[in-house]
């Protein structure tokens, strides 16, 4: 399954995510998409004037280009995101507000998507730290009971299919 | 295809991966390195102060990260880096400061600990929140505590 982290960067995230077997959405991919392309050879021109407009599909016209520049970078990841951690309150995750904003946007449209998101606060002690990490791999292994109740559910549904098809099938020959 | 497009192509599948040790982890950063040479891949293998940055194709990087995280599954952690080794974009060597991102890792280093401690010792949690309970329980509760 692919899932979606926010802080979109976070290491313990994307580590927890990977180690049950399902992949994580992080903007480094994406990032890695823009610095590595041919066509861009020097710093800071990772967006270009492009990025503003393919931000529009996520914010308004009236939106800050920086927010939407952002967005161009995010909207992908939340594209794509089949389940969804939050973390929120993460100390790194500050910024211009800009950043801000776009991070607010991010978690939004996360939430109005509809999958199943995890939502926690960035953990500050040892106590807290087990129950996050507890929490995500809890999370993890519900997301694989789903996934295989649907797949089960799925073969079931084709192999009734099927039956009524021969049913069908048996019919018309008699 | 002319083998400079061949070049070309081959690059963009090229990924960069970050391998960061625990505090409590049971080999050091030059150990680390040294294993990733043992095992004799075609990467691109840089030592750093956290662990090791390694560069190559996506599987060949995939193979070797499963291959490390075997030797301390707990308290070995990677993650994706966009910038491949040495970028002079963000190469600290050459701007002269604190990498971006370098600060985001310091912090979370820091849980490390606990998160390879909650690795080893996991748990069932509920993911329901708490419920609030009525006031008639929590008169019952009160008055039982004043007993």
């Amino acid at each position: 399954m692919k899932i979606a982290v926010f802080p979109p960067n976070s290491l313990i995230l994307a580590d927890m995510v990977e180690r049950r077997g399902h992949e994580p959405l992080v903007i480094q991919k994406e990032m890695r998409k823009k610095v590595t392309d041919p066509e861009i050879d020097s710093p800071p021109f990772n967006i270009t004037e492009e990025e503003p407009i393919k931000g529009l599909k996520y914010a308004a016209i009236e939106v800050p280009s920086g927010v939407r520049g952002r967005m161009a970078i995010f909207g992908p990841i939340i594209d794509e995101a089949e389940a969804a951690i939050i973390m929120e309150d993460a100390p790194y995750g500050f910024g211009c507000i800009g950043c801000a904003r776009t991070n607010e946007l991010s978690m939004y449209y996360l939430r109005k998507r509809g999958i199943p998101v995890l939502e926690i606060h960035y953990p500050e002690t040892r106590e807290e730290t087990l129950e996050v990490i507890n929490k995500i791999n809890t999370f993890l292994d519900e997301l694989e009971k789903q996934e295989g109740t649907d797949q089960s559910d799925e073969s079931e549904g084709s192999k009734l299919e099927d039956d009524k098809t021969k049913e069908q099938g048996g019919n018309n020959h008699g | 295809m002319s083998p400079e497009n061949n070049q070309e192509s081959s690059e963009d599948d090229k990924v960069t991966r970050m391998i960061v040790l625990g505090p409590k982890a049971q080999l050091s950063s030059s150990e680390l390195v040294g294993k990733l040479h043992m095992l004799e891949l075609p990467l691109t293998i840089k030592s750093t102060c956290y662990g090791a940055l390694i560069h190559g194709n996506e599987e060949v990087v995939m193979d070797a990260i499963k291959k490390i995280r075997d030797l301390d599954p707990s308290n070995i952690f990677t993650k994706d880096r966009g910038f491949p080794p040495g970028d002079p974009r963000r190469c600290r060597a050459k701007r002269g400061a604190a990498r971006e991102g370098f600060h985001q890792l310091e912090k979370e280093y820091e849980l490390l600990e606990y998160v390879c401690d909650a690795l080893e010792n996991p748990e069932k949690v509920s993911l329901k929140k708490p419920e609030k309970i009525s006031p008639e329980d929590f008169r019952k509760v009160v008055q039982e505590c004043e007993k």
